[in-house]
């Protein structure tokens, strides 16, 4: 009985800590959801393009590149992301409407132009980017919450908060969901479908920066750890159904959540093969994502 | 007949052209020739990374197969290779089974693989077998790592056997690969007319059309995959012998995507000729511009977005380049 009960000691830290990661995760797939969603095209740049933008703070702020605050560094990086997006879909802008593969092709060369730059500029070494927080912590039954696991929800609830007010509220929220329904039918009503994808592509660079950002902390920054971010982000998009939005977000808690237990229970040695098998379980039993019947499919 | 037909796009094209692949083949035979009388005339090095291009174009025809007939795109690859090259080294290492058992077996394997990696996508749009594939590729090195005991963990494994005893070990290595790649054109050239092939494609063009056929779409897609994956695992079988060494620096992400540059920049062709220009782009540009490796990844990436908006402008632009035959 005593070992069962220490089995679980553990459970609400892990639980905690795998809910705090998993927002982040959840960002990352926003990005990729977004996308997918209004001009679907499988952004297979977006990991490398968020660890480009982490890559341009930890330069501008700690005197590689520039020495500015961390508040500027931010501010320069997230413009220089949103214009890499644009370019990036600028490239592949001819081929959007050609198919879903070509254009998936397409973002994996922006991606190795991306890595590549990366490596060029910054070299292979690996680098540590704080937040500027307090660290102060304090416990709640056993559990420790820290500063930084309470600017990780409060960001994230913030993003995902103006998000879903642009998406629900504004203009180009309406036209957003329109092409995703249908892109035909918003094409004869006069809407801008270039503009449109290009929401989503600024919307995808912003939201992969900030989750970027927030995640580096708590690991490390090196030209290598985007790929690993990058599947667990298409994981948690998969596992909400690629075409919904709070399947992404919820998708990425529960990844988030599932990783952390998979790592102390089992073994921390083999994550993506973990991930593998949660895409492949999730394709094979729940094509359209685990939350299509609890929300009723699409949102 | 009446299949053939239906299989419009690739199908059309090959009557009206019929000088160009008569052209085609005299080319590929020279190819060939040259091939075959080049290891009396230079040496080891060059004839070694040769092998390594051959057994590298059977894994870059592996992805455009996929590409052509299952229109759709794995990155992911280096997996199936990574198993035929692992199937060969442990069999060797644990079993003392030289190539004549192993390369069967490897075979077995990355077919068995494939196809019980491409069933749980079977019903999804070809996206959701890419997603996958990455996290087959990103998986890989852990597991390697990790079955330390079978697998040589980082070094990796040494293979010593030769496949016939008695004859140059570099010889034998050189004209083993390009044995390998000359049947496996071969293979596919006969496969592209074949009822399987024409029943693969049509359930590519015309899905309704396959089922009234009774091939149905799920059925031509775990297959092609299944095929596709067993020849990338022959490719790692060839590459395990050709290189005397398996290590999981051999099979990342980045070999994934490599392959599949390999096959975009060949236009998915599964000639011989396209697979050896793929083959020979992915190997020999890391071997010769090892000085410059930053610039590798930017310099394909750019090799991808070019030739894909090249192959996809739909005007004159494409006369650029050579055309698209089956």
């Amino acid at each position: 009985m005593s070992g069962l009960f220490a089995l679980f000691q553990d459970l609400p830290t892990l639980l905690w800590s795998g809910l705090v990661s998993g927002c982040l995760y959840g960002l990352g797939a926003l990005g990729l959801v977004m996308v997918f969603k209004s001009s679907r095209v499988v952004n297979f740049a977006h990991g490398n393009l968020a660890g480009l933008a982490a890559f341009l703070v930890y330069g501008f702020s700690s005197g590689v590149l520039l020495n500015l605050s961390w508040g500027s560094a931010v501010a320069l990086s997230l413009g220089l992301t949103c214009l890499v997006g644009v370019l990036a879909y600028a490239v592949i802008a001819p081929l959007v409407f050609k198919s879903d593969l070509t254009s998936t092709i397409a973002t994996l060369g922006i991606g190795l132009i991306l890595q590549g730059t990366i490596q060029i500029v910054f070299g292979a070494e690996i680098v540590s980017l704080e937040l500027p927080i307090p660290s102060f912590g304090f416990g709640v039954g056993g559990l420790r919450i820290t500063a930084y696991d309470l600017t990780v929800l409060a960001v994230t609830i913030l993003m995902i908060g103006s998000l879903f007010f642009v998406i629900e509220r504004t203009k180009l929220g309406i036209a957003f969901r329109a092409v995703c329904s249908n892109p035909f039918a918003s094409r004869v009503c006069g809407l801008n479908l270039r503009l449109v994808h290009l929401f989503s592509w600024v919307s995808g660079a912003v939201l992969g920066l900030v989750a970027a950002l927030l995640i580096v902390p708590t690991t490390f920054l090196s030209s290598t750890t985007v790929a690993s971010f990058m599947l667990t982000a298409f994981t948690a998009a998969v596992v909400g159904g690629f075409s919904s939005l709070p399947g992404a977000a919820v998708g990425g808690i529960l990844v988030g959540v599932a990783m952390n237990l998979f790592s102390f229970y089992v073994s921390p040695e083999f994550m993506n093969t973990f991930l593998l098998g949660v895409i492949m379980l999730t394709l094979n039993f729940f094509p359209d994502g685990l939350l299509e019947k609890a929300v009723g499919g699409r949102v | 007949m009446a299949v053939s037909e239906l299989v419009h796009p690739e199908g059309a094209i090959r009557s009206p052209a019929r000088a160009v692949p008569d052209l085609r083949k005299w080319l590929a035979a020279l190819v060939v020739a040259v091939l075959a009388v080049l290891p009396m005339l230079s040496g080891s090095f060059l004839l070694y990374s040769l092998s390594l291009c051959f057994a590298n174009a059977i894994a870059v025809l592996s992805v455009s197969v996929l590409v052509r007939y299952g229109g759709e795109v794995s990155i992911g690859h280096s997996f199936f290779v990574a198993l035929g090259a692992y199937t060969v080294a442990v069999m060797e290492k644990h079993l003392g089974l030289g190539l004549w058992i192993s390369l069967p077996v490897a075979l077995l394997m990355g077919f068995a693989a494939g196809l019980l990696f491409a069933v749980p996508s079977r019903r999804m749009s070809g996206i959701y077998l890419a997603v996958a594939s990455m996290a087959l590729a990103l998986s890989l090195p852990e597991l390697l790592i990790h079955m330390e005991r079978w697998t040589g963990g980082f070094e990796g494994l040494y293979i010593s056997r030769d496949l016939l005893p008695g004859v140059a070990k570099a010889g034998q290595r050189y004209y083993f690969a390009l044995a390998a790649l000359i049947l496996v054109c071969l293979a596919m050239a006969h496969f592209r007319g074949s009822r399987q092939g024409m029943a693969l494609l049509l359930a590519r063009a015309h899905p309704r059309a396959a089922e009234a056929f009774g091939i149905t779409r799920s059925w031509a897609r775990i297959s092609v995959f299944a095929l596709s994956a067993t020849l990338a695992s022959l490719s790692g079988a060839v590459v395990a012998f050709a290189s005397s060494t398996v290590s999981p620096n051999s099979f990342t992400l980045w070999s994934g995507i490599f392959y599949l540059v390999g096959s975009v920049v060949s236009l998915q062709g599964t000639s011989l000729l396209a697979a050896l220009v793929g083959g020979g782009i992915i190997t020999l540009v890391p071997q010769y511009l090892a000085g410059a490796g930053d610039y590798v990844p930017i310099l394909y990436g750019s090799a991808l977005l070019i030739v894909t908006l090249l192959a996809n402008s739909g005007s004159g632009l494409r006369r650029l380049l050579p055309g698209k035959g089956a």
